[in-house]
């Protein structure tokens, strides 16, 4: 799942012949204000200026402005970028014109099991949270496109009447579209509203998700997907992710402030057990990670760097159930270097280190790992027959 | 008895390299049950009408390869059976290839990072045609004594130690690959191991899902009880839970469910496979479907360290009330063939070398010259002369010493195009010959008369000083024994015409103070042969022998330092005819003495 920020949001449903405001990106005040002395529009319009982050509540954080001229949006452009939201640095400002209208609806087109569903609103705004069952749904088998009939069914079912259905339809078809041809798994407009000057609807916000999964056939994705928690990436997972985009298998690293534990386990299922074992265990996570797929042992070392430079961590669990294909011996080596090099930097003073896995090679590596002991490292090494979570327990016990 | 994999399933591989590895591993597990290889047929494309030699026991399967699913089928007909290896990109059309062909009941795919749009029209195309889709990123399907797809299972080791060579009463489904070997394992040790264990894959919409593979094993009366393995995210566990629920089963349903960590992390933040997706409102995660399978009557250890003993309690309950007996393990296991390398690690075997070396060893990280890491080297300062030194001397040359060398290299680096060596190479390039086979053209000329006399001129000049001749001692010997002498004498060069390289070289190596017994004795003889004719002076390869032999240099190793340092100069030659993209040479006929007999009448065939 890949978001997608509301300019190139926007831009591709307006590639799919959805109506959206007038709109430009900028990375600052100047390249606004030259802009503006193009465009007829924003001399014409009244503006909105928003920080083009993926941030939640900006308008909380005042980096939401609304009913400004050129003047107002070059000065709060000026005022958003540069601005530090936690780990987020606003660089970007979506500029729009403000549509004048009156009524505002609802429409979002969702991925399901069997394929998707169409869902539109007779109220939009913050009024669909609270009123959830005035959404009205369509559901698609995958392959199956909606009909007219059925998408007029549709608007009239969710209360749109007279030439409102007609449109209504078409554009939630044209959603249904956009949401097809670009491998998307949620679209969200909220609100869609009725432009005063000619009665077109309008979409006034986006929310996007594409299927990262599908770049491939989609040359025009030029843009970068935003990280998914509201915060920027740190420099090391970008780094891990650099890694984990080169090699054959995959290594992931997210970092969670505050905690003690810190994790390296192997493989994406047990990995979320292990994370789950510490919890119940009233334990603090430091971060979560996961190598699969036998990936190569550098990739693993890089990893390993990455977790021991985690602050304050007292235990490191290096667990992983049964490798089907992953060579233990081997990722373990990767691991090995990792500790090596952050014992040599001095950070595995007073750090416990756990280890449990199978698969592969298991006893070289297992053997491996042990022999770590005599070079003064902290380590407790079990095999197969000690159960997967087993080591959380005997690390989080001990304190 | 097992459910979508047993004794009669047939298979064809869809892909390359990854492929080949899957039939590796499902041949061991082939030989472990004592039943032929199952994979009949390959389909990759770029290797159509070649094979792929599959490990059996001691000995290789050739496996042919085909360019299409169709043409797999046409000649193995009995295939039922793909498991795909395809690309991402380009996995949707070579599956749908699969399901279309209709020998083909079940298609496994293993694939990871297949867009969700394109599985889901996968396995809707398999409910139409009422085929199994399992997957994306399907870790493969095991069925115990019976079967394997894919590499699930892991090592021949693992395959016994999880008693994988017999069948026993549990069914596995899990999204992880990782997680199906420890439940398998889980189940081989808490109680008598699986009927068939499926991994259907970590994404947000597999093909098929817990339900349909639940209802199979409810129809597998061998099948007592199954294990699933849940993730956050989704609504196939509270499905399968909805399931189990509804009526009364005949399997017990065991299941554990991942992500309680979830509610105890920032907003947001989510881990693991693709499909571990939370829905807005708490549906999907971990708490909602343990409740779902709980209040299904299903048994939910509360973690995962709970599972082995909850599997266990099951198997003592089915013992006691006779649904299952006791297993009798077999007394013996077929052994995997250890390679030679694993044969030898064990010190089970003793293996006489191919082949013996002195100098080098490339098992490391990088390459040791004589015992000396090259970056090492690198870093200490030493130079290319050093490594000539190690690597065709074993010795750790001194500076001076290398000095001495890099002048001769730079020497004998070119003598322009028109001598041997370097007009073999122009040749060889202007008629459109690639590198390697232009310069070894040029490398071709070095011997007796061009270039290679260094060697032979260090033996006799160093015979003579070893046996302490004096010069016409020596010439008598040479006339008598061998001919003229080696490093003596050239084609253009003479006393008055003196050769300026010899010169420097000379000047160099007298103005350091180390002995050189043969260059002086060189010098004597030369002497005495110019003072008879005037061409007959010490040449290049005569001064640089006699220098490297008093540096030390094993005589047949010095015919080396020439060929090095012209192939410096044949490189050059090459690029340069490649650059300027030189025209075919042929020689004009006025360069030629056609002494043949003149045009006659050819006489008849007798």
């Amino acid at each position: 799942m890949a978001k997608v920020l509301e300019g190139p949001g926007m831009g591709l449903m307006k590639k799919w012949g959805i109506h959206v405001p007038n709109y430009v990106v900028v990375t600052s005040a100047d390249e606004l204000a030259k802009l503006g002395q193009a465009n007829d529009w924003m001399k014409a319009s009244k503006l909105v200026a928003k920080a083009h982050e993926a941030l939640g509540s900006r308008f909380k954080l005042g980096l939401v402005k609304v009913g400004l001229d050129l003047n107002g949006a070059v000065a709060a452009t000026k005022e958003m970028i540069g601005r530090q939201v936690g780990s987020i640095t606003v660089k970007q400002v979506i500029v729009s014109e403000m549509v004048a209208h009156k009524e505002e609806y609802y429409c979002a087109v969702k991925s399901t099991r069997e394929g998707s569903e169409i869902l539109v609103a007779n109220c939009g705004g913050i009024e669909v949270e609270s009123n959830w069952d005035r959404v009205k749904r369509l559901c698609l088998e995958v392959g199956q496109s909606p009909s007219h009939e059925a998408l007029e069914k549709l608007a009239k079912d969710a209360g749109f009447t007279g030439a409102l259905t007609k449109k209504m339809a078409d554009f939630a078809g044209k959603m249904f579209t956009c949401f097809d041809n670009e491998d998307a798994q949620y679209l969200e407009v909220n609100p869609v509203v009725v432009r005063e000057s000619d009665g077109e609807l309008v979409a006034l916000d986006a929310v996007t998700l594409l299927d990262g999964d599908a770049k491939f056939r989609h040359p025009d994705w030029n843009f970068q997907f935003a990280a998914e928690f509201g915060r920027a990436y740190s420099k090391d997972e970008v780094e891990v992710m650099a890694v984990d985009s080169k090699i054959k298998g995959s290594v992931k690293f997210i970092e969670i402030p505050g905690g003690d534990t810190a994790m390296l386990p192997a493989g994406g299922g047990a990995s979320v057990y292990y994370s789950d074992a510490v919890v119940a265990r009233g334990g603090k996570l430091a971060n979560y990670a996961e190598y699969s797929g036998d990936p190569p042992d550098w990739a693993v070392e890089v990893l390993t760097e990455k977790v021991c430079s985690l602050p304050g961590i007292k235990n490191i669990i290096v667990g992983g159930a049964i490798a089907n294909f992953t060579d233990v011996k081997k990722t373990f080596g990767g691991i090995i270097n990792g500790f090596r090099k952050a014992k040599g930097d001095g950070k595995m003073k007073g750090v416990k280190i756990w280890v449990r896995r199978g698969g592969p090679r298991e006893k070289e590596g297992l053997d491996a790992m042990r022999a770590l002991k005599d070079e003064g490292f902290d380590i407790n090494v079990f095999d197969r027959n000690t159960p997967l979570t087993d080591i959380v327990d005997k690390a989080l016990q001990k304190q | 008895m097992s459910i979508l994999a047993n004794k009669d399933t047939r298979v064809v591989i869809q892909g390359g390299a990854a492929g080949v590895n899957a039939a590796r591993r499902m041949a061991e597990f082939c030989y472990l049950i004592k039943r032929p290889l199952n994979v009949e047929a390959f389909v990759y494309p770029p290797d159509a009408g070649k094979t792929n030699e599959i490990p059996y026991g001691s000995g290789l399967i050739a496996i042919p390869v085909y360019k299409t699913i169709a043409e797999a089928t046409k000649n193995h007909p009995t295939i039922n059976t793909s498991l795909v290896y395809i690309g991402a990109d380009r996995a949707m059309k070579g599956t749908m290839e699969a399901l279309d062909d209709s020998h083909i009941k079940v298609v496994s795919m293993i694939t990871e990072g297949v867009p969700e749009k394109d599985a889901k029209l996968l396995g809707a195309h398999a409910r139409k045609l009422g085929k199994v889709f399992n997957g994306p990123s399907s870790i493969g399907i095991i069925s115990a004594g019976a079967c394997r797809l894919g590499v699930i299972g892991g090592a021949f080791d693992n395959l016994v130690l999880s008693k994988l060579y017999r069948e026993g009463s549990f069914g596995v489904i899990t999204k992880s690959g990782g997680l199906s070997n420890e439940i398998i394992w889980i189940c081989s040790q808490f109680a008598d191991g699986i009927t068939t264990a499926i991994g259907i894959g970590g994404d947000a919409y597999p093909g098929t899902d817990y339900v349909s593979y639940l209802e199979m094993f409810e129809n597998d009366p061998q099948t007592k009880a199954v294990v699933i393995v849940g993730e956050m995210g989704g609504d196939l566990e509270e499905r399968a839970a909805e399931w189990y629920g509804a009526k009364k089963r005949r399997v017990k349903l065991i299941g554990v469910v991942s992500g309680f960590c979830q509610e105890s992390l920032p907003k947001g933040m989510k881990f693991g496979h693709a499909g571990a997706k939370e829905g807005m409102k708490g549906e999907g995660s971990a708490r909602s479907k343990s409740d779902a399978l709980k209040k299904a009557g299903a048994i939910v250890p509360a973690t995962f360290g709970a599972l082995g003993p909850a599997i266990k309690d099951t198997y003592q309950e089915l013992l006691k009330s006779g649904q299952v007996k006791e297993v009798v393990e077999p007394t013996a296991l077929p052994r995997l063939p250890k390679t030679v390398e694993e044969a030898m690690k064990a010190d089970e075997v003793m293996v006489a070398p191919l082949i013996r070396t002195t100098i080098s060893d490339d098992r490391g990280d990088e390459p040791c010259y004589d015992g000396y890491p090259a970056s090492e080297l690198i870093n200490k300062g030493y130079e290319i002369p050093h490594v000539i030194g190690l690597l065709w001397d074993k010795r750790l040359i001194s500076k001076q010493e290398a000095e001495i060398i890099k002048r001769i290299m730079m020497l004998s680096a070119d003598h322009g195009p028109c001598v041997s060596g370097a007009y073999a190479t122009i040749l060889a390039a202007c008629a459109g010959i690639g590198l390697s086979q232009a310069v070894a053209a040029g490398l071709i000329m070095i011997g007796p008369r061009f270039g290679g006399a260094v060697t032979d001129a260090g033996r006799w000049f160093k015979y003579a000083v070893d046996n302490k001749m004096n010069v016409d001692d020596f010439l008598a010997y040479m006339k008598k024994n061998v001919g003229p002498v080696p490093g003596i004498g050239h084609r253009v060069k003479s006393l008055r015409n003196p050769d300026k390289r010899v010169k420097e070289l000379v000047g160099y190596v007298k103005s350091l103070s180390i002995k050189t017994p043969c260059l002086d004795f060189a010098l004597q003889v030369e002497q005495v042969t110019a003072a008879k004719k005037d061409n007959l002076i010490l040449n290049v390869d005569g001064t640089m022998a006699a220098v490297l032999v008093d540096l030390g240099f094993p005589v047949d190793s010095l015919n080396g330092f020439f060929i090095l340092s012209r192939t410096i100069g044949l490189i050059g030659h090459w690029v340069d005819q490649k650059r300027q993209d030189s025209r075919l040479i042929r020689l004009f006929d006025y360069l030629v003495n056609y002494a043949a007999p003149k045009r006659r009448e050819v006489p008849p065939l007798k």
